[in-house]
């Protein structure tokens, strides 16, 4: 019994199935979004699909000068790593699958393989796009890495656990995260969007300068598993965000208006801006989002010094 | 182009297939890192031979095939040739078609430089810029299609005058759409001017100094964003411009932001035009007759396209089919100050470079002479110049 429910916790909820479903839809939904803010009609709800499914169906080509082994094996643990993430954090508002003290950790870094893979894989490549795209995806890992897991500790800390469940549970019985520690929200929304490699932080895949960057070798099955693994963790990462700021997840209802209140968030700034240089990417996070959420770590000290 | 030793480095090759072009050319930049330190442009790969196909065809024939050179700035083609014809022919166009054909030369700047402002915004990342930029675009080349009937390749004119009228009501409608175009205008000025993540792609990127500028013989907007006060309406103003004149804009730093300064202030300029010449619209025929055969004679002929300076150069054998057509597209005048700005720049800026000066490569493609600097150089005679160009062409 123990282990078909595990099986269908692995493959079904909230792993496996539903991430992936759920992040076609969260894909459609963003993209619906954006194309309506800028005036334009956007895809019809099965596209994500429709292209996962055409990418999946395509030859995989493999180019000289890869090593084969590797560039089959990269996305494949990338989207492994996602999906082991999504156990972790409560989906649809139900309480996490596996939970244990210090799962934040873990499920940060595991989130983190994708951006790892993609950038292996860029530099697994001998094409001059996917190099430069590789180093630059590598580059951006190293300065959203350390604000976005600051900004998810200040929560952390005032709930006095490293596990995600208990400050989850924090977040529902308090008041919003949101209004005690603004800056570490924006710093982790922010942060989430340099993760996905969304618009402005796009520079690592801009297509008017590097093609596709590190991915752009990638045809077939691999480009599919890298965009579902993509996918998959938009939807985990709003869901972290909403469950630490956004006064926790309690019910599915409660899961899908706080995600799709972030997602609007996250489209609107998505369309709002100029791509960013990389250079200005680095920049920013180490100039503001560093000093941002250290600003917010040392309040959230003093205060919890003075005992309040 | 100067073909150098290039010790090996990593070359990073845009095009001729690339997300950043959208007509075929090929570019080579060196970087370190990110930064750029060399850069090669090679052009070629749409070259049509339209040149030499207008010998074969009568003078009414060429308009029509001249005017598809560009198919964004398509009317200053017809009218530079026009004007070419007419003064070999040695009529005199009615001043109501002057005007007209000024009228469409002025929408056709407003929806060439609204597209090129959707373009740059894209090579940015800045996509909700582009497609707004070109919903708006949408307004004028309605009107366009409601003056001439054509989106594109309008055939406004003819020789010795021009195919459409403007009456009361189209007088209207573009009054109207002029007025929602400069609001809209307004506000995409703020947007350039004051947004400070597209100033940051923008700001001391792609600079080129006065100096430079004249040394590289840019022209059009890429030249007055660096302080050169080049536009052939007001130095050599032509058809309706001496009556309708155009205040030059122009802009010192030379960067791209003053490259949008600039042509989003042509803008203001080009409706401030339209609106004078609906106001004052002379009476008059549309049209003279023009004689099929155009008496013996050689002719230069320049306008100002949205790009720059465009130049035709015209002989007549006094039979009904051209001796000789050659145009020079403002495009190639610029493409020098790419290759020297990229220079320094990172890898990242280099699209918005390219786009800076509102590349149109198949303006551009015409026969292209390398000249390798191991080789001794060697001037060709016009008439070695001619028979090469006739070996080559049949």
């Amino acid at each position: 019994m123990n282990n078909i429910l595990t099986f269908l916790a692995l493959l079904i909820f909230p792993g496996g199935l539903f991430v992936l479903l759920s992040g076609l839809v969260y894909e459609w939904a963003d993209r619906k979004l954006i194309a309506r803010f800028q005036n334009r009609i956007g895809p019809r709800w099965f596209q994500p699909l429709a292209d996962i499914a055409k990418l999946l169906a395509k030859e995989e080509i493999i180019p000289n000068g890869v090593n084969p082994g590797l560039f089959l094996a990269l996305p494949v643990a990338a989207l492994a790593a996602a999906l082991t993430a999504a156990l972790y954090v409560p989906m649809a508002g139900l309480s996490p699958a596996y939970s244990f003290t210090g799962d934040l950790i873990v499920t940060v870094y595991l989130l983190s393989m994708m951006t790892l893979c993609s950038g292996l894989a860029g530099a697994n490549s001998v094409d001059r796009f996917s190099l430069i795209g590789a180093t630059r995806t590598l580059t951006q890992l190293f300065s959203y890495e350390a604000p976005f897991l600051l900004s998810l500790l200040g929560p952390a800390l005032v709930a006095g656990s490293w596990q995600i469940s208990v400050i989850s549970g924090y977040a529902q019985s308090h008041t919003w995260i949101i209004l005690t520690q603004p800056l570490g929200f924006i710093v982790a929304l922010i942060g989430l969007m340099g993760k996905l490699e969304l618009p402005p932080f796009d520079a690592p895949e801009a297509e008017t300068e590097i093609v596709s960057g590190a991915l752009t070798e990638y045809s077939g099955r691999g480009l599919a598993l890298f965009r579902i693994g993509k996918d998959a963790e938009l939807v985990i990462g709003l869901t972290l965000v909403a469950a630490f700021y956004l006064g926790g997840l309690a019910n599915p209802v409660q899961f899908l208006i706080k995600t799709v209140a972030l997602l609007l968030l996250v489209a609107g700034l998505q369309s709002l801006f100029a791509r960013l240089r990389i250079d200005q990417t680095v920049g920013l996070w180490w100039r503001f989002g560093a000093l941002l959420v250290l600003v917010q770590l040392l309040i959230l000290i003093v205060f919890r010094g003075f005992g309040l | 182009m100067t073909e150098t030793n290039i010790p090996e480095r990593f070359i990073v090759p845009i095009g001729p297939q690339h997300p950043a072009l959208k007509e075929p050319g090929h570019f080579e930049f060196s970087v370190d890192g990110e930064i750029v330190t060399w850069a090669s442009a090679r052009l070629g790969y749409v070259h049509r031979g339209i040149e030499k196909a207008c010998e074969q065809r009568n003078w009414i024939q060429d308009m029509y095939l001249l005017e598809r050179i560009c198919g964004i700035c398509s009317h200053v083609h017809a009218t530079a040739f026009v004007l070419g014809v007419e003064k070999l022919a040695g009529v005199t166009v009615p001043p109501r078609a002057q005007a007209i054909r000024v009228l469409v030369a002025e929408l056709e700047r407003i929806h060439s430089h609204l597209l090129w402002l959707g373009v740059a915004a894209h090579e940015a990342g800045f996509d909700t810029l582009f497609m707004f930029s070109w919903r708006d675009r949408e307004t004028v080349m309605d009107l366009l299609e409601g003056l001439t009937g054509n989106r594109v390749n309008y055939s406004a004119n003819l020789i010795g005058g021009v195919k459409c009228e403007v009456d009361q009501s189209q007088s209207d409608a573009i009054r109207r759409g002029v007025d929602y175009l400069e609001g809209r205008t307004h506000h995409y000025l703020t947007v350039v001017t004051t947004d400070e993540t597209f100033l940051g792609r923008t700001r001391n990127v792609g600079g080129m100094s006065h100096e430079q500028a004249e040394l590289l013989g840019a022209i059009g907007p890429t030249a007055r964003a660096s302080g050169v006060a080049r536009d052939i309406r007001v130095e050599a103003p032509y058809a309706a411009y001496p009556e309708f004149p155009v205040k030059i804009v122009l802009e010192t730093t030379g960067d791209l932001a003053a490259r949008f300064k600039v042509r989003i202030n042509e803008l203001f300029e080009s409706y401030r035009v339209v609106r004078q010449i609906l106001e004052n619209l002379p009476p008059g025929d549309l049209a003279v007759k023009v004689p099929r055969r155009i008496p013996e004679g050689e002719t230069i002929s320049r306008v100002e396209a949205p790009r720059g300076e465009l130049l035709y150069y015209l002989k007549s054998n006094g039979s009904d089919i051209p001796e000789r057509v050659k145009v020079r597209t403002p495009t190639l005048c610029n493409w020098a100050s790419v290759v020297v700005t990229a220079v320094g720049h990172k890898l990242a800026d280099i699209p918005m470079i390219l786009a800076g000066i509102d590349p149109c490569f198949s303006c551009s493609d015409r026969s292209v002479t390398i000249q390798r600097s191991d080789s001794s150089s060697q001037v060709w005679t016009w008439e070695q110049l001619r028979q090469y160009g006739i070996a080559y062409y049949r």
